[in-house]
């Protein structure tokens, strides 16, 4: 996986004054698979894990990495209307979910395909 | 006269009323009888000058004033209970020695006046009266060779003399009234001390049984509400309230197991069958439901795995079964597949088990998290109070994950089952969930064995041999369900 730091910090600043849900739906759409994490979350490790395992290559935006990272996390929470804004994933620009939602995309066998079509999973 | 110290039995101590005595008489008697001090100076007043049955009479009403008892049974039970202490006259016969239950026939046999009836009350005398006679009458005893047969004599010489004063006829009637009354009394008392000590000991046997039926049912690993893990230690209402709901639900699953098997047997059609099935795994959905609300209780309770059997524990994974572990254990079950079927099948075993491998990965690093929190700072010497407590809230924060580590692997097992469901025939699924019963019947069964399993330092061996053959027989019908596939 890799991590966008320079470019994000860089991207924040040009950017500033835009809504936060706008960045963000701007941001997945740039990669296949794009994880919004906290880097101190465990949850977030076993959603990379996970990629990881399936031989994909996530890109992951780490929130307290990053200055502007708190305005993300109320946004992302506003979006799942839940209370944790981490861990949260979007493949090929589209919302799929927090950490349930994609063990469960995974057991139903859909998780896959949508990779596939993303173009973040080949074989 | 301060020799009459009492030596037959005597409880208290030597000194008797010596002149330290009385103190101690009075404190030892008085604890034993919870007799006010004015009760036993009476009694170390005139104690020399009394014949014995005088000083009872005169005792008791000072007695009775002290102890503030009001009715006649307490005092005769007063008296049925006190020490041989209280037979300060040790010269006399040992017939005054009160044996529980035994010695009403002797007593009543004697005179019916006779003032050796330990239990008798007295009446008060007038003082000055009885103190003379008594003066004389002690005298004429300390100076009378045969002090063991005087008994029989002395009431008589006594009654002789109380007849000689003008008026005391009428007290003599009263007298003998009120022995008798007394003497009834008494042996109401030892009926009742007799049916207490029965009692009590019927209570001994029931509570012995009681503790057996405890420890059977402890081994056999049945888990009350409320009753833990056998530790004995304290459980939280929401692991309390789980464990009730938990057992609730495996009955609930039993009655499930029967209808499906019912309805095998029975050769309903698909559609009927189907409503069966969706029942059974709406009754898996409960469970879940349930788990997660315990969750937010009692996290630990469910990782601990105290809820489950023994057998059912060994293969714990995160609070509950690894769904992988599940589908592999049922393919063998489902037979005859689909190609198709097959595929979805092991896509599905595959699939669990990256997610739980990813579940345990992120559950690794929580566990290593926590570890560095805690060990943070110096560990040999006391680290400052502020350190402390911050270290302890951040480390708080930590644990509130495990919450969401338990969610997210019952929500894996949820999954796994609906997805079950989704790739079986109805026929096929029926099947599946009948699997799923006995596989876990059988597990529970195994616990049973286990803990009741003989061993050489168990003293109840029968009831080990006979659960035994319980759960054996409990295994058996399992196994005839199972090979009906």
């Amino acid at each position: 996986m890799h991590y966008q730091t320079e470019s994000w910090g860089a991207y924040m600043a040009s950017r500033a004054g835009s809504d936060p849900l706008e960045r963000v739906e701007r941001l997945a759409s740039e990669n296949a698979l794009v994880i919004f994490s906290i880097s101190t979350c465990c949850m977030c490790h076993a959603i990379k894990r996970l990629f990881c395992g399936m031989g994909v290559n996530p890109t992951v935006y780490e929130l307290d990495e990053d200055p502007r990272g708190k305005e993300i996390e109320k946004a992302l929470m506003r979006l799942l209307g839940s209370s944790s804004a981490v861990p949260v994933v979007f493949i090929g620009g589209k919302l799929v979910g927090a950490m349930d939602r994609v063990m469960a995309s995974h057991i139903n066998g859909t998780l896959v395909p949508l990779l596939k079509e993303a173009g973040a999973l080949w074989l | 006269m301060k020799s009459f110290c009492c030596m037959e039995g005597n409880r208290i101590g030597e000194t008797g009323l010596s002149d330290s005595g009385p103190s101690n008489q009075h404190i030892a008697y008085g604890v034993l009888h919870e007799i006010t001090p004015s009760a036993t100076n009476f009694l170390d007043q005139q104690g020399s000058a009394f014949e014995f049955g005088e000083l009872e009479e005169a005792l008791v009403p000072k007695l009775l004033q002290g102890v503030g008892i009001r009715n006649d049974e307490n005092k005769k039970s007063l008296f049925t209970s006190r020490p041989p202490t209280l037979e300060i006259f040790p010269s006399w016969p040992m017939r005054f020695q009160l044996t529980p239950g035994g010695k009403s026939q002797s007593a009543e046999s004697t005179d019916s006046g006779s003032a050796q009836n330990t239990e008798s009350p007295i009446s008060r005398r007038t003082s000055d009266q009885s103190t003379e006679q008594h003066q004389e009458k002690l005298e004429q005893m300390a100076s009378d060779s045969s002090r063991k047969g005087p008994q029989n004599h002395q009431p008589k010489t006594l009654e002789k003399r109380k007849g000689a004063d003008s008026g005391s006829k009428i007290l003599d009637a009263k007298t003998l009234r009120r022995l008798a009354q007394n003497r009834e009394a008494a042996r109401k008392s030892r009926l009742r001390k007799k049916a207490y000590v029965q009692q009590l000991e019927s209570s001994r046997i029931k509570l012995t049984q009681l503790q057996q039926e405890l420890q059977r049912a402890r081994s056999q690993g049945l888990f009350l509400a409320g009753g833990g893990g056998g530790a004995g230690g304290n459980i939280s209402n929401g692991a309390a309230i789980f464990d009730m709901e938990y057992s609730r639900w495996v009955e609930e699953n039993q009655r499930h197991m029967s209808e499906l098997r019912g309805g095998f047997h029975a050769h309903l059609s698909d559609a009927n069958l189907r409503v069966i099935v969706d029942g059974c795994l709406a009754h898996y959905d409960e469970i879940f439901r349930l788990k997660n609300m315990a969750a937010k209780s009692d996290v630990f309770h469910l990782i601990t795995g105290i809820w489950a059997t023994p057998a059912e524990r060994c293969f714990l994974w995160m609070g509950g079964f690894r769904p992988s572990e599940l589908v592999k254990v049922l393919m063998p079950q489902l037979d005859p597949l689909t190609e198709h079927q097959l595929m979805g099948i092991c896509n599905l075993q595959h699939s669990s088990q990256e997610a739980e491998e990813a579940l345990s990965q992120g559950y690794e690093a929580l566990q290593q998290s926590l570890a560095e929190t805690i060990a943070r700072g110096p560990v040999s010497d006391a680290t400052h109070i502020g350190d402390y407590m911050g270290q302890m809230v951040i480390a708080l924060g930590k644990l509130t994950n495990l919450e969401g580590f338990v969610c997210q692997a019952d929500n894996l097992r949820q999954q796994t089952l609906h997805q079950m469901r989704q790739i079986l025939t109805v026929r096929q699924a029926a099947r599946c969930f009948l699997a799923i019963g006995e596989y876990y019947s059988r597990l529970r069964a195994l616990s049973s064995l286990w803990v009741s399993r003989p061993r050489e330092n168990l003293i109840s061996d029968d009831n080990n041999a006979c659960q035994t053959s319980t759960d054996l027989h409990m295994v058996q019908s399992t196994h005839n369900h199972f090979s009906t596939f």
